[in-house]
Protein backbone atom coordinates (compact mmCIF):
# COMPACT_ATOMS: atom_id res chain seq x y z
CA UNK A 1 0.00 0.00 0.00
CA UNK A 2 1.70 3.23 -1.11
CA UNK A 3 2.12 6.01 1.42
CA UNK A 4 -0.52 8.69 0.72
CA UNK A 5 1.02 11.77 -0.87
CA UNK A 6 0.00 14.12 1.94
CA UNK A 7 1.54 11.82 4.53
CA UNK A 8 4.72 11.51 2.49
CA UNK A 9 5.11 15.25 2.08
CA UNK A 10 4.38 15.92 5.75
CA UNK A 11 6.97 13.36 6.82
CA UNK A 12 9.64 14.79 4.55
CA UNK A 13 8.83 18.30 5.71
CA UNK A 14 9.32 17.30 9.34
CA UNK A 15 12.60 15.55 8.58
CA UNK A 16 14.01 18.35 6.43
CA UNK A 17 13.20 21.02 9.01
CA UNK A 18 14.26 19.02 12.08
CA UNK A 19 16.60 21.40 13.97
CA UNK A 20 19.48 18.95 14.36
CA UNK A 21 19.12 17.10 11.10
CA UNK A 22 17.23 14.23 9.61
CA UNK A 23 18.67 11.66 12.06
CA UNK A 24 17.17 13.48 15.02
CA UNK A 25 13.94 13.95 13.14
CA UNK A 26 13.74 10.24 12.40
CA UNK A 27 14.23 9.38 16.06
CA UNK A 28 11.08 11.26 16.95
CA UNK A 29 8.93 9.70 14.22
CA UNK A 30 6.56 7.17 15.73
CA UNK A 31 4.75 5.91 12.64
CA UNK A 32 7.62 4.95 10.36
CA UNK A 33 7.66 1.38 8.98
CA UNK A 34 9.87 -1.01 10.95
CA UNK A 35 12.47 -0.85 8.18
CA UNK A 36 12.72 2.90 8.69
CA UNK A 37 13.01 5.65 6.11
CA UNK A 38 14.44 3.14 3.63
CA UNK A 39 10.94 1.74 3.17
CA UNK A 40 9.87 5.10 1.77
CA UNK A 41 13.00 6.69 0.29
CA UNK A 42 15.38 4.60 -1.79
CA UNK A 43 18.96 4.42 -0.62
CA UNK A 44 21.94 2.74 -2.23
CA UNK A 45 25.63 2.04 -1.55
CA UNK A 46 26.52 5.65 -2.31
CA UNK A 47 23.93 7.35 -0.10
CA UNK A 48 21.46 5.98 2.40
CA UNK A 49 17.86 7.15 2.48
CA UNK A 50 18.70 9.31 5.48
CA UNK A 51 21.72 10.87 3.76
CA UNK A 52 19.60 11.67 0.73
CA UNK A 53 16.99 13.40 2.88
CA UNK A 54 19.84 15.22 4.63
CA UNK A 55 20.86 16.82 1.32
CA UNK A 56 17.48 18.56 1.28
CA UNK A 57 17.75 19.47 4.96
CA UNK A 58 21.08 21.19 4.34
CA UNK A 59 19.81 22.99 1.28
CA UNK A 60 16.74 24.20 3.19
CA UNK A 61 18.77 25.68 6.02
CA UNK A 62 21.61 27.16 4.01
CA UNK A 63 19.37 28.72 1.38
CA UNK A 64 17.47 30.57 4.11
CA UNK A 65 20.64 31.39 6.02
CA UNK A 66 22.09 32.96 2.86
CA UNK A 67 18.90 34.95 2.26
CA UNK A 68 18.93 36.24 5.85
CA UNK A 69 22.65 37.08 5.67
CA UNK A 70 21.94 39.19 2.62
CA UNK A 71 19.02 41.02 4.24
CA UNK A 72 20.59 41.48 7.70
CA UNK A 73 24.29 42.24 7.13
CA UNK A 74 24.61 44.45 10.21
CA UNK A 75 22.83 42.04 12.56
CA UNK A 76 25.19 39.36 11.30
CA UNK A 77 28.21 41.62 11.74
CA UNK A 78 27.30 42.40 15.34
CA UNK A 79 26.67 38.74 16.22
CA UNK A 80 29.44 37.12 14.19
CA UNK A 81 28.91 34.19 11.84
CA UNK A 82 28.49 31.42 14.41
CA UNK A 83 26.02 33.28 16.59
CA UNK A 84 24.08 34.41 13.53
CA UNK A 85 23.94 30.81 12.33
CA UNK A 86 22.55 29.73 15.71
CA UNK A 87 20.12 32.63 15.74
CA UNK A 88 18.75 31.58 12.34
CA UNK A 89 18.44 27.96 13.50
CA UNK A 90 16.17 29.04 16.33
CA UNK A 91 14.35 31.63 14.27
CA UNK A 92 13.36 29.12 11.58
CA UNK A 93 11.90 26.83 14.21
CA UNK A 94 9.75 29.61 15.60
CA UNK A 95 9.02 31.36 12.31
CA UNK A 96 9.26 28.84 9.46
CA UNK A 97 8.73 30.38 6.02
CA UNK A 98 5.15 30.48 4.84
CA UNK A 99 5.32 32.82 1.85
CA UNK A 100 6.17 32.01 -1.78
CA UNK A 101 8.96 34.59 -1.87
CA UNK A 102 12.15 33.84 0.02
CA UNK A 103 12.48 37.60 0.56
CA UNK A 104 9.72 37.29 3.16
CA UNK A 105 11.62 34.86 5.37
CA UNK A 106 13.14 37.64 7.49
CA UNK A 107 9.88 39.38 8.23
CA UNK A 108 9.82 38.39 11.91
CA UNK A 109 13.52 38.39 12.79
CA UNK A 110 13.27 41.64 14.74
CA UNK A 111 10.31 40.33 16.73
CA UNK A 112 12.22 37.10 17.43
CA UNK A 113 15.22 39.08 18.64
CA UNK A 114 13.19 41.10 21.19
CA UNK A 115 13.26 38.27 23.71
CA UNK A 116 16.32 36.42 22.47
CA UNK A 117 19.28 35.80 24.80
CA UNK A 118 21.58 37.52 22.28
CA UNK A 119 19.72 40.74 23.02
CA UNK A 120 20.97 40.72 26.61
CA UNK A 121 24.50 41.58 25.49
CA UNK A 122 23.40 43.63 22.49
CA UNK A 123 19.99 45.06 23.41
CA UNK A 124 19.86 47.12 20.21
CA UNK A 125 19.73 44.05 17.97
CA UNK A 126 15.93 44.01 17.59
CA UNK A 127 15.92 47.67 16.52
CA UNK A 128 18.82 47.05 14.16
CA UNK A 129 17.03 44.09 12.55
CA UNK A 130 13.84 46.17 12.29
CA UNK A 131 15.75 48.85 10.40
CA UNK A 132 17.36 46.29 8.09
CA UNK A 133 14.00 44.68 7.42
CA UNK A 134 12.47 48.10 6.70
CA UNK A 135 15.13 48.75 4.06
CA UNK A 136 14.14 45.47 2.35
CA UNK A 137 10.44 46.38 2.42
CA UNK A 138 10.99 49.93 1.23
CA UNK A 139 13.23 48.69 -1.59
CA UNK A 140 10.30 46.75 -3.04
CA UNK A 141 7.50 48.98 -1.76
CA UNK A 142 4.83 50.62 -3.92
CA UNK A 143 5.76 53.12 -6.61
CA UNK A 144 4.40 56.67 -6.72
CA UNK A 145 5.66 59.97 -8.08
CA UNK A 146 7.43 61.61 -5.17
CA UNK A 147 7.06 65.34 -4.76
CA UNK A 148 10.19 66.95 -6.14
CA UNK A 149 11.53 70.46 -5.74
CA UNK A 150 10.66 71.13 -9.36
CA UNK A 151 7.08 69.90 -8.90
CA UNK A 152 6.73 71.95 -5.74
CA UNK A 153 7.91 75.09 -7.52
CA UNK A 154 5.38 74.48 -10.27
CA UNK A 155 2.52 74.74 -7.78
CA UNK A 156 1.29 78.37 -7.53
CA UNK A 157 2.37 79.88 -4.22
CA UNK A 158 -1.17 80.79 -3.26
CA UNK A 159 -2.08 77.08 -3.33
CA UNK A 160 0.69 75.98 -0.98
CA UNK A 161 -1.14 76.64 2.31
CA UNK A 162 -4.01 74.30 1.39
CA UNK A 163 -1.73 71.70 -0.15
CA UNK A 164 -2.05 68.28 1.45
CA UNK A 165 1.25 66.46 1.58
CA UNK A 166 0.89 62.69 1.90
CA UNK A 167 3.55 60.18 2.79
CA UNK A 168 4.95 58.25 -0.18
CA UNK A 169 3.37 54.76 0.07
CA UNK A 170 6.74 53.03 0.39
CA UNK A 171 7.99 55.24 3.25
CA UNK A 172 8.30 53.75 6.74
CA UNK A 173 8.92 55.58 10.00
CA UNK A 174 10.43 53.40 12.71
CA UNK A 175 10.14 54.07 16.41
CA UNK A 176 13.36 52.76 17.99
CA UNK A 177 14.93 52.80 21.43
CA UNK A 178 18.52 52.57 20.19
CA UNK A 179 20.46 54.74 17.74
CA UNK A 180 20.94 52.00 15.17
CA UNK A 181 21.06 54.09 11.97
CA UNK A 182 24.74 54.96 12.39
CA UNK A 183 25.62 51.33 13.06
CA UNK A 184 23.90 50.13 9.90
CA UNK A 185 25.52 52.87 7.84
CA UNK A 186 28.96 51.95 9.17
CA UNK A 187 28.46 48.30 8.21
CA UNK A 188 27.10 49.19 4.77
CA UNK A 189 30.09 51.46 4.14
CA UNK A 190 32.57 48.90 5.40
CA UNK A 191 33.69 51.08 8.31
CA UNK A 192 34.33 50.05 11.89
CA UNK A 193 31.07 50.02 13.78
CA UNK A 194 30.26 50.93 17.34
CA UNK A 195 27.47 49.43 19.45
CA UNK A 196 24.33 51.54 19.21
CA UNK A 197 23.76 53.95 22.09
CA UNK A 198 20.50 53.97 23.99
CA UNK A 199 18.23 56.76 22.89
CA UNK A 200 14.71 56.95 21.54
CA UNK A 201 14.60 57.98 17.91
CA UNK A 202 12.38 58.00 14.87
CA UNK A 203 14.01 56.75 11.69
CA UNK A 204 12.54 57.48 8.28
CA UNK A 205 13.24 54.93 5.54
CA UNK A 206 12.51 56.08 2.00
CA UNK A 207 13.50 55.36 -1.57
CA UNK A 208 14.71 57.63 -4.31
CA UNK A 209 15.74 56.49 -7.79
CA UNK A 210 15.56 52.88 -6.67
CA UNK A 211 17.97 53.43 -3.77
CA UNK A 212 16.88 53.13 -0.16
CA UNK A 213 17.91 55.85 2.26
CA UNK A 214 17.34 56.22 5.99
CA UNK A 215 18.10 58.74 8.70
CA UNK A 216 16.94 59.83 12.11
CA UNK A 217 14.23 62.44 12.10
CA UNK A 218 14.49 65.65 14.02
CA UNK A 219 11.68 66.10 16.52
CA UNK A 220 9.95 68.87 14.59
CA UNK A 221 10.06 67.08 11.27
CA UNK A 222 8.71 63.91 12.88
CA UNK A 223 5.74 65.94 14.08
CA UNK A 224 5.31 67.34 10.59
CA UNK A 225 5.51 63.91 8.94
CA UNK A 226 3.15 62.44 11.51
CA UNK A 227 0.68 65.25 10.80
CA UNK A 228 0.95 64.61 7.06
CA UNK A 229 -0.15 61.02 7.70
CA UNK A 230 -3.44 62.30 9.04
CA UNK A 231 -4.13 64.77 6.26
CA UNK A 232 -2.58 67.99 7.56
CA UNK A 233 -2.17 70.86 5.11
CA UNK A 234 1.11 72.53 4.28
CA UNK A 235 -0.02 75.48 6.44
CA UNK A 236 -0.57 73.09 9.40
CA UNK A 237 2.89 71.65 8.86
CA UNK A 238 4.44 75.13 8.78
CA UNK A 239 2.76 75.91 12.10
CA UNK A 240 4.07 72.68 13.65
CA UNK A 241 7.62 73.39 12.55
CA UNK A 242 7.41 76.97 13.81
CA UNK A 243 6.05 75.77 17.15
CA UNK A 244 8.38 72.85 17.80
CA UNK A 245 11.67 73.52 16.05
CA UNK A 246 12.78 76.28 18.39
CA UNK A 247 14.44 77.93 15.40
CA UNK A 248 15.04 81.67 15.49
CA UNK A 249 14.07 81.87 11.84
CA UNK A 250 11.12 79.49 11.28
CA UNK A 251 10.97 80.24 7.55
CA UNK A 252 14.60 79.29 7.04
CA UNK A 253 14.04 76.21 9.17
CA UNK A 254 11.04 75.18 7.10
CA UNK A 255 13.01 75.69 3.89
CA UNK A 256 15.79 73.49 5.26
CA UNK A 257 13.40 70.71 6.25
CA UNK A 258 11.39 70.92 3.05
CA UNK A 259 14.58 70.55 1.02
CA UNK A 260 15.43 67.38 2.98
CA UNK A 261 11.95 65.92 2.56
CA UNK A 262 11.97 66.54 -1.16
CA UNK A 263 15.48 65.15 -1.45
CA UNK A 264 14.49 62.04 0.48
CA UNK A 265 11.34 61.53 -1.64
CA UNK A 266 9.16 61.37 1.45
CA UNK A 267 6.00 63.04 0.16
CA UNK A 268 3.52 62.83 -2.65
CA UNK A 269 0.61 65.17 -3.30
CA UNK B 1 -1.00 22.52 -26.92
CA UNK B 2 1.79 22.23 -29.47
CA UNK B 3 5.24 23.73 -29.52
CA UNK B 4 4.27 25.67 -32.61
CA UNK B 5 1.79 27.57 -30.42
CA UNK B 6 4.79 29.29 -28.85
CA UNK B 7 7.39 31.52 -30.54
CA UNK B 8 10.96 30.34 -30.96
CA UNK B 9 12.89 32.90 -28.90
CA UNK B 10 16.42 31.75 -29.62
CA UNK B 11 19.12 31.65 -26.95
CA UNK B 12 18.60 33.63 -23.77
CA UNK B 13 19.87 34.13 -20.25
CA UNK B 14 18.30 34.54 -16.83
CA UNK B 15 17.73 38.10 -15.64
CA UNK B 16 19.64 38.44 -12.36
CA UNK B 17 20.14 41.45 -10.08
CA UNK B 18 23.95 41.82 -10.49
CA UNK B 19 23.40 42.41 -14.21
CA UNK B 20 20.52 44.91 -14.01
CA UNK B 21 22.63 47.99 -14.62
CA UNK B 22 24.65 46.37 -17.40
CA UNK B 23 21.52 45.29 -19.25
CA UNK B 24 19.69 48.58 -18.85
CA UNK B 25 22.71 50.68 -19.82
CA UNK B 26 24.33 48.52 -22.51
CA UNK B 27 21.43 46.63 -24.11
CA UNK B 28 23.50 43.49 -24.74
CA UNK B 29 22.70 41.43 -27.81
CA UNK B 30 20.77 38.66 -26.10
CA UNK B 31 17.76 37.04 -27.72
CA UNK B 32 15.58 36.95 -24.61
CA UNK B 33 15.47 36.88 -20.81
CA UNK B 34 13.90 34.50 -18.35
CA UNK B 35 12.57 36.20 -15.23
CA UNK B 36 12.04 34.52 -11.86
CA UNK B 37 8.36 35.35 -11.27
CA UNK B 38 8.55 35.65 -7.48
CA UNK B 39 11.29 38.29 -7.67
CA UNK B 40 8.86 40.59 -9.43
CA UNK B 41 5.71 39.90 -7.41
CA UNK B 42 6.44 43.07 -5.48
CA UNK B 43 4.61 46.36 -5.23
CA UNK B 44 7.29 48.42 -6.94
CA UNK B 45 10.86 49.63 -6.79
CA UNK B 46 14.01 48.95 -8.76
CA UNK B 47 13.10 45.41 -9.84
CA UNK B 48 9.86 46.49 -11.48
CA UNK B 49 11.56 49.48 -13.07
CA UNK B 50 14.23 47.21 -14.55
CA UNK B 51 11.69 44.68 -15.79
CA UNK B 52 9.71 47.39 -17.54
CA UNK B 53 12.87 48.52 -19.27
CA UNK B 54 13.96 44.99 -20.18
CA UNK B 55 10.52 44.08 -21.49
CA UNK B 56 10.51 47.14 -23.73
CA UNK B 57 13.59 45.81 -25.50
CA UNK B 58 13.54 42.00 -25.22
CA UNK B 59 11.09 39.10 -25.14
CA UNK B 60 10.73 37.60 -21.65
CA UNK B 61 9.27 34.48 -20.09
CA UNK B 62 8.15 34.12 -16.47
CA UNK B 63 9.69 31.22 -14.58
CA UNK B 64 8.38 30.44 -11.10
CA UNK B 65 9.80 28.48 -8.20
CA UNK B 66 6.89 28.49 -5.73
CA UNK B 67 3.74 27.31 -7.49
CA UNK B 68 4.18 23.99 -5.69
CA UNK B 69 2.20 22.01 -8.23
CA UNK B 70 2.79 18.77 -6.37
CA UNK B 71 1.87 19.95 -2.89
CA UNK B 72 -1.17 18.52 -1.17
CA UNK B 73 -1.91 22.01 0.17
CA UNK B 74 -4.58 23.93 -1.74
CA UNK B 75 -3.25 25.98 -4.64
CA UNK B 76 -2.25 29.43 -3.42
CA UNK B 77 -4.92 31.66 -4.98
CA UNK B 78 -3.18 34.86 -3.96
CA UNK B 79 0.04 33.69 -5.60
CA UNK B 80 -1.76 32.74 -8.79
CA UNK B 81 -3.55 36.08 -8.93
CA UNK B 82 -0.24 37.90 -8.57
CA UNK B 83 1.26 35.74 -11.29
CA UNK B 84 -1.68 36.40 -13.59
CA UNK B 85 -1.39 40.14 -12.94
CA UNK B 86 2.34 40.02 -13.62
CA UNK B 87 1.73 38.19 -16.89
CA UNK B 88 -0.94 40.69 -17.94
CA UNK B 89 1.42 43.56 -17.24
CA UNK B 90 4.55 42.15 -18.89
CA UNK B 91 3.15 39.84 -21.58
CA UNK B 92 5.66 36.98 -21.35
CA UNK B 93 6.00 34.52 -24.21
CA UNK B 94 5.06 31.82 -21.69
CA UNK B 95 4.95 30.93 -18.00
CA UNK B 96 6.71 27.97 -16.42
CA UNK B 97 7.22 26.34 -13.05
CA UNK B 98 8.55 23.08 -11.69
CA UNK B 99 7.14 19.59 -11.46
CA UNK B 100 7.67 19.37 -7.73
CA UNK B 101 6.33 20.43 -4.36
CA UNK B 102 7.87 23.22 -2.31
CA UNK B 103 5.96 23.00 0.95
CA UNK B 104 3.08 21.52 2.88
CA UNK B 105 0.92 22.44 5.86
CA UNK B 106 1.13 26.13 4.98
CA UNK B 107 4.93 26.09 5.26
CA UNK B 108 7.39 26.71 2.46
CA UNK B 109 10.71 24.89 2.13
CA UNK B 110 11.94 27.14 -0.69
CA UNK B 111 13.27 24.04 -2.39
CA UNK B 112 12.11 21.89 -5.29
CA UNK B 113 11.20 18.49 -3.90
CA UNK B 114 10.51 15.49 -6.10
CA UNK B 115 7.24 13.61 -6.16
CA UNK B 116 6.68 9.88 -6.02
CA UNK B 117 5.89 8.73 -9.55
CA UNK B 118 2.53 7.21 -8.69
CA UNK B 119 -0.97 7.33 -10.15
CA UNK B 120 -2.08 9.37 -7.13
CA UNK B 121 0.59 12.02 -7.68
CA UNK B 122 -0.01 12.04 -11.42
CA UNK B 123 -3.74 12.61 -11.07
CA UNK B 124 -3.18 15.24 -8.36
CA UNK B 125 -0.70 17.24 -10.44
CA UNK B 126 -2.73 17.02 -13.65
CA UNK B 127 -5.78 18.43 -11.87
CA UNK B 128 -3.75 21.29 -10.43
CA UNK B 129 -2.03 22.20 -13.70
CA UNK B 130 -5.41 22.37 -15.39
CA UNK B 131 -6.66 24.71 -12.65
CA UNK B 132 -3.57 26.86 -12.93
CA UNK B 133 -3.92 27.09 -16.70
CA UNK B 134 -7.57 28.07 -16.31
CA UNK B 135 -6.59 30.79 -13.84
CA UNK B 136 -3.74 32.08 -15.97
CA UNK B 137 -5.86 31.73 -19.09
CA UNK B 138 -2.95 30.21 -20.99
CA UNK B 139 -1.03 26.94 -21.19
CA UNK B 140 2.03 26.66 -18.97
CA UNK B 141 5.27 24.69 -19.08
CA UNK B 142 6.43 22.29 -16.39
CA UNK B 143 10.12 21.74 -15.71
CA UNK B 144 11.81 18.54 -14.61
CA UNK B 145 13.77 19.10 -11.38
CA UNK B 146 17.10 17.75 -10.21
CA UNK B 147 16.53 15.25 -7.43
CA UNK B 148 18.61 13.62 -4.74
CA UNK B 149 16.10 11.08 -3.51
CA UNK B 150 13.57 8.75 -5.09
CA UNK B 151 10.57 7.04 -3.58
CA UNK B 152 10.02 3.33 -3.08
CA UNK B 153 6.35 3.77 -4.02
CA UNK B 154 7.08 5.00 -7.56
CA UNK B 155 5.47 2.82 -10.20
CA UNK B 156 6.84 4.62 -13.24
CA UNK B 157 9.99 6.41 -14.32
CA UNK B 158 10.39 10.17 -14.10
CA UNK B 159 10.23 10.49 -17.89
CA UNK B 160 7.03 8.44 -18.06
CA UNK B 161 5.60 10.59 -15.27
CA UNK B 162 6.37 13.96 -16.86
CA UNK B 163 5.34 12.83 -20.34
CA UNK B 164 2.00 11.53 -19.06
CA UNK B 165 1.34 14.68 -17.03
CA UNK B 166 2.07 16.89 -20.04
CA UNK B 167 -0.31 14.85 -22.18
CA UNK B 168 -3.13 14.68 -19.64
CA UNK B 169 -2.83 18.32 -18.51
CA UNK B 170 -2.17 19.50 -22.05
CA UNK B 171 0.79 21.61 -20.99
CA UNK B 172 4.27 22.17 -22.36
CA UNK B 173 7.60 20.94 -21.03
CA UNK B 174 10.60 22.99 -20.04
CA UNK B 175 13.31 20.41 -20.35
CA UNK B 176 16.22 21.15 -18.06
CA UNK B 177 19.13 19.33 -19.68
CA UNK B 178 21.37 19.76 -16.65
CA UNK B 179 18.67 18.44 -14.33
CA UNK B 180 18.35 15.30 -16.45
CA UNK B 181 22.10 14.81 -16.25
CA UNK B 182 22.22 15.41 -12.48
CA UNK B 183 19.30 13.11 -11.72
CA UNK B 184 20.63 10.45 -14.09
CA UNK B 185 23.86 10.36 -12.08
CA UNK B 186 22.08 10.48 -8.71
CA UNK B 187 19.61 7.72 -9.58
CA UNK B 188 21.67 5.76 -12.11
CA UNK B 189 19.54 5.99 -15.19
CA UNK B 190 20.44 6.64 -18.78
CA UNK B 191 19.79 10.30 -19.67
CA UNK B 192 19.39 9.34 -23.31
CA UNK B 193 16.51 7.06 -22.40
CA UNK B 194 14.91 10.04 -20.66
CA UNK B 195 15.24 12.26 -23.74
CA UNK B 196 13.92 9.56 -26.03
CA UNK B 197 10.72 9.20 -23.99
CA UNK B 198 9.74 12.86 -23.92
CA UNK B 199 7.06 13.79 -26.49
CA UNK B 200 8.69 16.05 -29.08
CA UNK B 201 5.74 18.37 -29.56
CA UNK B 202 5.55 19.20 -25.85
CA UNK B 203 9.07 20.59 -25.44
CA UNK B 204 9.05 24.38 -25.65
CA UNK B 205 12.19 25.38 -23.75
CA UNK B 206 15.53 24.07 -22.51
CA UNK B 207 17.46 25.06 -19.44
CA UNK B 208 21.24 24.84 -19.44
CA UNK B 209 23.17 25.25 -16.20
CA UNK B 210 26.18 24.11 -14.23
CA UNK B 211 26.25 21.72 -11.29
CA UNK B 212 28.71 20.70 -8.60
CA UNK B 213 30.16 17.25 -8.06
CA UNK B 214 30.08 15.97 -4.48
CA UNK B 215 31.44 12.54 -5.27
CA UNK B 216 28.46 10.57 -4.06
CA UNK B 217 26.03 12.85 -5.86
CA UNK B 218 25.75 15.85 -8.14
CA UNK B 219 24.09 19.04 -6.90
CA UNK B 220 22.21 21.36 -9.19
CA UNK B 221 23.90 24.51 -7.90
CA UNK B 222 23.81 26.78 -10.98
CA UNK B 223 27.19 28.12 -9.90
CA UNK B 224 29.52 26.56 -12.48
CA UNK B 225 29.89 26.64 -16.25
CA UNK B 226 27.82 24.10 -18.15
CA UNK B 227 29.76 20.81 -18.17
CA UNK B 228 30.81 19.16 -21.41
CA UNK B 229 28.60 16.14 -20.71
CA UNK B 230 25.60 18.44 -20.44
CA UNK B 231 26.52 20.15 -23.70
CA UNK B 232 26.65 16.72 -25.31
CA UNK B 233 23.21 15.89 -23.96
CA UNK B 234 21.96 19.24 -25.22
CA UNK B 235 23.23 18.44 -28.70
CA UNK B 236 21.44 15.12 -28.57
CA UNK B 237 18.26 16.90 -27.43
CA UNK B 238 18.49 19.26 -30.42
CA UNK B 239 18.64 16.27 -32.73
CA UNK B 240 15.51 14.85 -31.18
CA UNK B 241 13.43 17.94 -30.48
CA UNK B 242 14.55 20.39 -33.15
CA UNK B 243 14.34 24.14 -32.66
CA UNK B 244 13.64 24.77 -29.00
CA UNK B 245 14.34 28.05 -27.19
CA UNK B 246 17.30 27.62 -24.84
CA UNK B 247 18.12 29.49 -21.66
CA UNK B 248 21.31 29.72 -19.59
CA UNK B 249 20.72 29.75 -15.81
CA UNK B 250 23.34 31.01 -13.37
CA UNK B 251 22.22 31.77 -9.81
CA UNK B 252 25.28 31.62 -7.57
CA UNK B 253 28.83 32.86 -8.05
CA UNK B 254 27.26 34.83 -10.86
CA UNK B 255 29.95 35.84 -13.38
CA UNK B 256 30.23 38.87 -15.61
CA UNK B 257 27.39 39.17 -18.08
CA UNK B 258 29.81 38.43 -20.92
CA UNK B 259 30.25 34.89 -19.59
CA UNK B 260 26.51 34.28 -19.78
CA UNK B 261 26.44 35.66 -23.31
CA UNK B 262 29.31 33.38 -24.31
CA UNK B 263 27.39 30.42 -22.90
CA UNK B 264 24.23 31.40 -24.78
CA UNK B 265 26.34 31.80 -27.93
CA UNK B 266 27.76 28.33 -27.44
CA UNK B 267 24.20 26.99 -27.22
CA UNK B 268 23.46 28.77 -30.48
CA UNK B 269 26.60 27.41 -32.16
CA UNK B 270 25.77 23.86 -31.15
CA UNK B 271 22.28 24.35 -32.48
CA UNK B 272 23.57 25.78 -35.76
CA UNK B 273 26.04 22.93 -36.20
CA UNK B 274 23.33 20.37 -35.53
CA UNK B 275 21.08 22.16 -38.02
CA UNK B 276 23.67 21.57 -40.75
CA UNK B 277 23.81 17.82 -40.22
CA UNK B 278 21.15 15.15 -40.72
CA UNK B 279 19.02 14.69 -37.65
CA UNK B 280 16.48 12.21 -36.41
CA UNK B 281 14.02 15.09 -36.09
CA UNK B 282 13.93 17.77 -38.73
CA UNK B 283 15.01 20.98 -37.09
CA UNK B 284 12.36 23.03 -38.81
CA UNK B 285 9.64 20.43 -38.66
CA UNK B 286 7.29 22.57 -36.61
CA UNK B 287 7.59 25.94 -38.20
CA UNK B 288 9.24 27.55 -41.16
CA UNK B 289 10.45 30.20 -38.70
CA UNK B 290 12.57 27.70 -36.79
CA UNK B 291 15.84 28.25 -38.56
CA UNK B 292 17.99 29.31 -35.63
CA UNK B 293 17.03 32.93 -36.07
CA UNK B 294 14.37 33.79 -33.53
CA UNK B 295 11.26 35.72 -34.40
CA UNK B 296 11.70 38.90 -32.41
CA UNK B 297 9.93 42.20 -32.00
CA UNK B 298 11.07 44.81 -34.50
CA UNK B 299 12.68 46.91 -31.79
CA UNK B 300 14.54 44.03 -30.16
CA UNK B 301 18.01 45.13 -31.19
CA UNK B 302 17.24 48.84 -31.02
Amino acid sequence: MPTPLKELESLLYRLITAPSGVGEGLASERNLPRTGLGAIVLGDERLSAEERADIYANMYFYRLLDALKEDFPATRKVLGDDAFHNLVTGYLIEYPPTQPSVAECGRFLSRYLRDHPQSVDAPYLADLAALERATVEVFQGPDANALSAEAMRAIPADQWPALKLRLHPCVQVLDVEWRVADLLRAVEEGRDWQPAARGAAKIVVSRRSGRVRYRELEQSEYRAIDAARTGATFANICDLVAEHSGALDPVAELNRLLARWLSDAIFIV
Amino acid sequence: MKRADFPFLGFGVGLRRPHYSHIVERRPKVDWFEVVSENFMVAGGRAIEVLEDVRAHYPIVLHGVSMSLGSTDPLNRDYLKKLRDLAKRFDPAWISDHLCWTGVGGRNLHDLLPLPYTEEALSHVVTRIRRVQDTLERPMLIENVSSYLAFADSTMTEWEFIAEIAEQADCGILLDINNIFVSAFNHRFDPNEYLDAIPVERVVQYHLAGHSDHGTHLLDTHDHPVRDEVWALYERAIRRFGAVSALVEWDDNIPEFAVLMETADRARQIYDAAARTPTEQSLDANSTERTGKPALPADHRA
